[in-house]
């Protein structure tokens, strides 16, 4: 799978996180991949309720050392 | 089936239905509302800078910038050890759902944190109350200024977030660099966490047991707090998201919750004033002005625009940032300190010259049933709520007012 941008949200807590995701899959096209490694637990409540509205697609979810997890988004 | 992975037994179950994932944000609002009924049953509703104001005086106090003798000590204050308990509670719910960690953002949001945090509690300390006393409970409890309030909020979070939109575009450096995340676990690993909750837990029951032959009232507001900070934290319950997601990204998930609570609260409210219930040897109608303030409505505008604009710098409101010192977010520590430092601060220096400033006209007590009588009052604050839940939902469809 070809990630197309990786948006690197360690650190940042509520709303930072999802104002940079939806900032930068403005600048994606229609099936591009985004890769996003965040640490605020909410992005994990926050970022499928985002999807559901804005029709992106979370095509992968994964615990990675350190508390970060990484998702990897596909924008519809 | 002839797997050999053992089905957990059902106290496991539970014990994942509640930490296993986060609850949907109505579900804590629901459980919150009922909570700050029960609150109001036994005393009086749920506050938050009240208890922040109270821990600021005592730090001024002990490094001798305060005079002692008119200050409660935190551990005899109800709303010093709720907040405490808050802090407690949502560092249990992040410990039995491993998300605890300390997360250390990169300076930039650290310094917004301060200056959030320091507005937090110019805007409470001028309003009387935050996004808990001044809205969450006031509007529930019929105050005229609580709606003042709740439009000042508003006001405030759309300027705020302006301000964050513009810099993330203008000085996106600002929020980049280096971070840290200490003491995080992967979720099969890491028992010490849920260790460390339970002893928690036994903390709190004991710290509770304690009071209750000398203030029953205080152990009451211990075991409510600490479940208020838990449930907060498992339904990232936070009333800044309310107000700012749907002009941010659109969303209504967290407006929603907040509605959901404040109807409980409404209910429960407006029952108890009614009825008087609880009032003891108090006058009832002491017991219906209880979260009354005297802001309406210059204070109330102000003090709302001001909180709104700090709570969204911070990037959490009195409650929210409570919840996230508990789960190990440095930038809402910072946050929360420089709440507690500036809030006795401002009561000493700020508030008295807008005293003066505004005429008693803008700082009067109004509670609605004086003038259109309890149900003209619970139908105005219903309306209110479901024209909000009609904008979100409508707004979540068209992205109408939505930045992104």
């Amino acid at each position: 799978m070809k990630i197309t941008q990786t948006l690197d949200c360690k650190g940042l807590s509520c709303p930072m996180p999802m104002m940079k995701l939806a900032k930068a899959m403005k600048g994606l096209n229609t099936d591009e991949v985004l890769e996003m490694l965040g640490t605020d637990p909410g992005t994990k409540s926050d970022l499928p309720n985002w999807c559901q509205k804005s029709g992106s697609v979370i095509l992968e979810e994964t615990e990675l050392t350190g508390g970060v997890t990484r998702f990897l988004i596909q924008k519809k | 089936m002839s797997g050999t992975s053992k089905e957990p037994n059902v106290l496991t179950q539970l014990f994942n239905t509640f930490f296993g994932k986060h609850w949907p944000v109505w579900v804590g609002g629901i459980v919150l509302g009922t909570l700050n009924v029960i609150l109001f049953a036994i005393k009086s509703p749920w506050g938050a800078s009240g208890g922040i104001n109270n821990w600021g005086e005592n730090l001024l106090s002990a490094v001798g910038l305060l005079h002692p003798e008119h200050i409660s000590p935190v551990n005899t204050n109800l709303y010093g050890m709720l907040c405490i308990l808050i802090v407690l509670g949502s560092f249990v719910g992040a410990l039995f759902s491993k998300e605890f960690a300390l997360r250390v953002p990169p300076v930039g949001e650290l310094i917004k944190g301060i200056i959030g945090g320091a507005i937090m509690a110019v805007g409470a300390t001028v309003g009387i109350g935050c996004t808990i006393g001044s809205f969450f409970s006031g509007v529930p409890a019929l105050s005229g200024g609580a709606i003042i309030f709740t439009i000042g909020l508003f006001i405030g979070v759309i300027i705020a977030l302006r301000y964050l939109i513009w810099e993330m575009d203008r000085f996106p450096s600002w929020s980049t660099g280096k971070s840290y995340n200490f003491l995080a676990v992967k979720p099969n690993k890491g028992t010490w966490q849920i260790v460390l909750g339970w002893i928690m837990v036994a903390f709190i029951i004991g710290l509770a047991y304690i009071y209750n032959g000398s203030n029953i009232t205080m152990s009451w507001f211990i075991i409510i707090g600490g479940l208020m900070g838990m449930i907060s934290q498992r339904s990232r319950f936070c009333i800044v998201k309310a107000f700012r997601d749907p002009f941010m990204s659109g969303e209504s998930h967290g407006a929603v919750g907040v509605m959901a609570g404040l109807l409980v609260g409404l209910v429960g409210f407006t029952a108890i004033k009614l009825f008087g219930i609880g009032a003891g040897e108090t006058a009832i109608r002491a017991r219906e002005m209880t979260w009354v303030f005297p802001h309406f409505w210059g204070k109330a505008a102000i003090g709302g625009l001001i909180f709104g604009i700090g709570m969204t710098i911070a990037g959490g409101c009195a409650v929210g940032t409570l919840w996230r010192v508990g789960e190990g977010q440095i930038k809402l520590w910072l946050a929360a300190i420089a709440f507690v430092i500036v809030s006795p601060l401002s009561n000493l220096f700020i508030v008295p010259a807008i005293d003066k400033l505004l005429p008693q006209g803008m700082k009067y007590k109004n509670f609605l049933p004086d003038y259109i009588g309890y149900d003209g009052a619970f139908v105005l604050v219903l309306a209110i709520i479901l024209i909000w839940y009609v904008f979100v939902k409508w707004n979540e469809k068209t992205g109408r007012f939505s930045a992104f």
